[in-house]
């Protein structure tokens, strides 16, 4: 079986979509041909197009953006479209990871997805939502299905599974298993801070507003636009 | 003021909003923009501002004086065309990086006091009913996530027809 993987995240470095692909990938490797498609530096050539449209299986991992998918696979995926799919017998399965707690918010991406399934008539096989996504590198090296990768692992073990047999099934939202007041807080103390911090600047600029009158700026680009 | 983000030629907005006034500000393609990188410069390098200098860095600002954001939009897959979404990915410097839970979901809490109406307008000629309930859930969400006062999502088979 040919399978594709689009890692739809638009990070230039090391991204939770890619960690799901990490994760998945072995379990569905075994007399699989697997190519992973990075979508964060350059578009995809036509070779590449042309690749993934005549795959067996599509799986597509990516973050949230703004509830929904994020542009720049948005764009691939509209090229992927006007590419037309020379056969219909292509399953599509989809990975969205987010940054709120609750996998529950990647429904509407993964409706999205389903969307463009129905329009290119390929075959729907799952959507899984995952939510604390920026959480999953901090516990990478616990392993999948244990502590608070469990809920993780167990989706992750699904999905390969009905990749495997070229099944669908039912979508799964899920969060680590972890108490969401503490990733809360967590959040704060050992992403946001910490990370404002490495840039200089002090908590209390995170909260800063931004007071400079642009209004002209912008009117004068508006102009600019419309002489083009 | 009210700020119309869109996908149109201008020209094809003219027809449909003759008359433009001076509150208004247009968020319209001028073939530069560039893709959110996902870096989060906006809230921790750059508060506030995005990082990416291609004219469209502002977006957090813009939005935080706004009254209503009026946005027109092709749907795609029940949700916006690549530029309107490419400007809603590089708008999330209008919120703060920080979590806060409501109704027993999470959120972002708010740079600016600041709240508007949100107004949709989606076009296409062959907008499914399935595609129509992605965009409803769609809207609420992002007006939850934006903080808007209220919302209104409306479908046309063509933009000549939004009036
Ligand atoms: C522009 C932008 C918009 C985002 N919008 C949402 C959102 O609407 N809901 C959400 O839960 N997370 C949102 N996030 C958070 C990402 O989904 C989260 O950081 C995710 O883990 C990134 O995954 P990646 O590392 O695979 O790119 C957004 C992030 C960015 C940069």
């Amino acid at each position: 079986m040919k399978i594709s993987i689009i890692n739809g995240s638009p990070k230039l470095g090391k991204s939770t979509s890619e960690l799901i692909v990490e994760y998945l990938t072995p379990l569905i490797s075994k007399n699989n041909s697997i190519e992973v498609f990075n979508t964060n530096t350059t578009a995809l050539n036509e070779g590449q197009l042309s690749g993934i449209i005549c795959s067996d299986t599509i799986i597509f991992a990516f973050p949230l953006y703004v509830d929904s998918i994020p542009s720049n696979l948005l764009r691939l995926l509209i090229g992927l479209e006007k590419r037309q799919f020379p056969s219909q017998n292509i399953m599509v399965y989809c990975v969205v990871n987010n940054g709120f707690f609750e996998g529950k918010q990647n429904h509407i991406a993964v409706k999205q997805i389903k969307s463009w399934c129905a329009i290119n008539h390929l075959i729907w096989g799952q959507g899984i939502g995952i939510g604390a996504g920026e959480m999953l590198p901090f516990l990478k090296d616990i392993p999948l299905g244990h502590g608070p990768n469990k809920n993780i692992g167990n989706a992750i073990k699904q999905l390969s599974f009905n990749i495997l047999t070229r099944q669908g099934g039912e979508d799964l939202f899920i969060s680590p298993n972890w108490p969401r007041f503490l990733w809360k807080v967590q959040s704060s103390l050992f992403v946001w801070y910490p990370r404002a911090k490495s840039n200089g600047l002090k908590k209390s600029r995170l909260f800063e507003q931004v007071q400079k009158n642009y209004l002209d700026n912008i009117k004068q680009l508006e102009q600019k636009g419309k002489k083009q | 003021m009210t700020v119309i983000i869109h996908d149109l030629e201008n020209t094809e907005l003219q027809t449909i909003f003759p008359q433009i006034g001076k509150d208004t500000v247009l968020v319209s393609e001028k073939g530069s923009i560039k893709n959110c990188i996902g870096c989060f410069g906006c809230w921790i390098k750059t508060p506030g501002t995005c990082v990416l200098k291609d004219g469209y860095e502002n977006m957090g600002w813009i939005l935080s004086q706004a009254e209503t954001v009026i946005i027109i939009s092709k749907c795609y897959y029940g949700g916006y065309s690549p530029f309107v979404k490419n400007i809603l990915d590089r708008s999330i410097p209008f919120l703060l990086p920080f979590f806060k839970i409501e109704k027993n979901e999470t959120h972002h809490k708010q740079r600016y006091k600041n709240t508007f109406q949100l107004v949709v307008h989606f076009y296409g000629e062959n907008i499914t009913s399935q595609e129509m309930d992605i965009a409803h859930s769609l809207v609420k969400a992002n007006a939850i996530n934006l903080h808007a006062t209220s919302c209104k999502v409306l479908f046309y088979q063509s933009f000549n027809q939004i009036a």
